[in-house]
């Protein structure tokens, strides 16, 4: 039997996501959680090690996000150079302009050439568009190849990490998923063992392949090629073995020039392992002989974002995941409780400009740190974002009656001294004559996780007075 | 292309056109001046480069390559080479579903990253890019002096669109999808070995 995570609410397609609900169910095994909080906290500090061997690391982010603000600027001149150096290079180029289109698109090619086993690369676009259950649906059969990919799909999950798709399963889960899938021996968790099992299973699986479906880490406007970045080199297997490959990329992936690349390969994976390099970093400029080489350009949702004066720069993401990573939230909380592919502070500056209702909770799911902006290599303003989508879903409504009232409050409190002075004194009363149970009832949620301090004997304002004579006016 | 597509396409550029935002300028320069220096050669860099990522780096003159190679791989029983001096043991036919029980195979680089360990290989050549991945044991020669310090010289030197495909390579195939374990040979190649070769040492005058 296979063992579960975390059992997290299913949510409807339109249900909103309730993230404090999701994160508290991760709470609730607090060994679990401080487990998951230390895995990431580590791939963080293993970026601050790659970052500080590189003395003009800030430079380069400086860099990397000019280049993308200038690229996404000049999107259009830019997606039809790569379109019409990509045909010249022999590729077909398609576009979608939502993810049902994609699904079309993708799913056109394989039925043109009778193709029934797809074997996939890491592709966040295509969990986006909800591609593998549109083809399983149609008889096709689909395998996730990156290890990690494998295991949650095997698991009927989504990723809860976008380069780290597994990092909510202790090994001993994983090992029960392969016991069951993939008949390795009962109680067998050597993750060694366990990579070597998966490794047998899906070479089976790339040989038999009649397609294959990539990503893109960078598509060049300059070339009309691509770069595909990985460690475990799956994407390459798909790529050398099947006579179709179909590479699907949304539209904010171009960049214009082939020198770019030095830029952009010594970020990414530095800010997302702690590698200097990926293993692989796979420059694409044409199909193999023989091959069909298929692009989709899709947008679904990306040219709204690109219109919104203040958060069109989340398009510069260059999906490393040191946001994630580095967020005390997520750490603590868990990819799945953000009811969407990308988690993480980029992920809640993503979500509300596809949903604002449905994502609602997102942009609240943050301390507001600017960690996450701290370590960003394309210098995203991700904590000014969240914060600015607070606003935009307070003003459209998105929030509950007991906080609009808790903050309409709060500003009335805030503007009249008299009853900020009044509030203060029964607060300090209170906390002195209620039973500790019964102010901590009262101060929550707030108290529901901390201590309660001790009350003060006076407020701030009556100890300036006493003590600073003349100094109240 | 499809009637379909077509308008996809002219609905997306025109979507992209309304929605841009004021034109920001590329940078001028891409390549930031190095505030200090690592104090390390370009060879040493390499090396520890390559190493950090799970390679193994051997220094040999070019006379003594075959022979390195020849120990090196002892025991493999198909082996494949694109590198000069070393011959193959046998010759791949039809695609690369042939290569999945290759044992080893030798190829040369033309350009190696000391920052990151990396060396490049182009080719348009199906067998040797399948091989790339296929192969249980990956040997790569790369000459000294084709090293350079970053990927910004990196991306001076070569032509992406020289081939079909080319690839920096930097270490064996590795992952740590499984509680950040790392664990080497995931899809490809279980091991790495980097023969950097130095220039044959100088007859006497």
């Amino acid at each position: 039997m296979t063992r579960r995570a975390v059992e997290l609410p299913v949510l409807a397609p339109h249900d909103p996501v309730d993230h404090a609900a999701a994160a508290a169910a991760f709470n609730a095994d607090v060994a679990r959680t401080d487990w998951h909080d230390e895995a990431l906290w580590f791939v963080r500090v293993k970026r601050d090690r790659a970052a500080a061997a590189v003395p003009e690391w800030e430079a380069l982010r400086a860099r990397a996000s000019a280049i993308k603000e200038h690229a996404l600027t000049h999107l259009d001149e830019y997606l039809v150079q790569f379109e019409s150096n990509a045909l010249a290079n022999g590729m077909r180029v398609h576009w979608a302009r939502d993810a049902d289109e994609h699904n079309r698109i993708v799913h056109g090619i394989l039925d043109r050439a009778g193709s029934q086993r797809l074997v996939k690369s890491k592709s966040m676009l295509t969990e986006e568009c909800g591609l593998n259950p549109y083809l399983e649906a149609r008889g096709i059969e689909v395998i996730d190849t990156d290890l990690g990919e494998r295991i949650v799909q095997l698991r009927r999950e989504g990723p809860s990490h976008i380069v780290l798709p597994a990092i909510h399963l202790k090994k001993e889960e994983v090992g029960d998923t392969f016991h069951e899938h993939l008949g390795t021996p009962a109680g067998l968790s050597d993750p060694t063992a366990l990579a070597g099992a998966a490794r047998e299973h899906l070479r089976e699986r790339f040989l038999a392949a009649d397609a294959t479906l990539t990503g893109m880490n960078f598509a060049v406007a300059e070339t009309g090629g691509f770069v595909v970045c990985t460690n475990e080199g799956n994407a390459d297997l798909g790529m050398v073995l099947a006579p179709i490959h179909i590479a699907s990329v949304g539209i904010e992936k171009i960049i214009p020039r082939v020198e770019d690349l030095a830029v952009f390969l010594r970020l990414l994976a530095r800010s997302g392992t702690g590698q200097a390099v990926t293993v692989y970093s796979s420059h694409v400029h044409g199909p193999r002989s023989g091959q069909e080489l298929h692009i989709v350009l899709v947008d679904n949702g990306r040219t709204k974002q690109l219109a919104r004066e203040e958060f069109w720069t989340s398009l510069k993401c260059i999906r490393c995941g040191a946001c994630m990573n580095t967020c005390p939230v997520y750490r603590r909380s868990g990819g799945h409780s953000y009811g969407f592919t990308v988690p993480g502070p980029i992920g809640s500056v993503l979500t509300p400009g596809l949903d604002l209702e449905k994502y609602a909770a997102l942009p609240f799911a943050s301390t507001l740190c600017g960690s996450c902006t701290a370590v960003c290599p394309v210098k995203i303003d991700l904590d000014g974002q969240l914060f600015r989508w607070r606003q935009r879903v307070v003003q459209a409504g998105h929030v509950s009656a007991a906080k609009s009232v808790a903050m309409k409050s709060s500003v009335r409190l805030f503007n009249h001294p008299r009853l900020f002075r009044l509030a203060g004194a029964l607060a300090r009363r209170g906390l002195r004559i209620l039973p500790r149970p019964l102010a901590r009832l009262a101060a929550r949620p707030w108290a529901r996780a901390r201590e309660l301090p001790a009350p003060p004997a006076q407020s701030f304002r009556a100890w300036y007075r006493k003590n600073r004579p003349g100094g109240d006016r | 292309m499809s009637a379909e597509s077509v308008s996809a396409r002219d609905a997306i550029l025109a979507a992209v056109r309304a929605a841009r935002p004021p034109s920001v300028a590329r940078p001028e320069s891409l390549r930031p001046v190095h505030q200090e220096e690592s104090g390390l050669s370009r060879l040493d860099a390499f090396t520890a480069a390559a190493t950090a990522a799970g390679a193994t780096v051997t220094l040999a003159p070019r006379k003594d390559v075959p022979r390195f190679v020849a120990s090196a791989t002892e025991g493999a029983i198909t082996l494949l080479s694109f590198a000069a001096g070393v011959t193959s043991t046998m010759s791949p036919h039809g695609d690369a579903h042939s290569l999945s029980a290759l044992d080893v195979l030798v190829s040369e680089s033309s350009l190696g990253v000391a920052e990151n360990g990396a060396v490049w290989i182009a080719t348009s050549d199906t067998v040797l890019r399948g091989a790339l991945f296929l192969a249980a044991r990956v040997v790569i020669v790369v000459r000294e002096e084709d090293l350079v310090d970053d990927l910004h010289q990196a991306y001076e030197r070569i032509d992406v669109r020289s081939h079909s495909f080319g690839v920096f390579v930097s270490g064996p195939s590795k992952t740590a999808d499984i509680e950040q374990s790392l664990v080497i040979g995931a899809h490809g190649p279980k091991a790495l070995t980097l023969v950097v070769v130095r220039a044959d040492e100088p007859v006497n005058p």
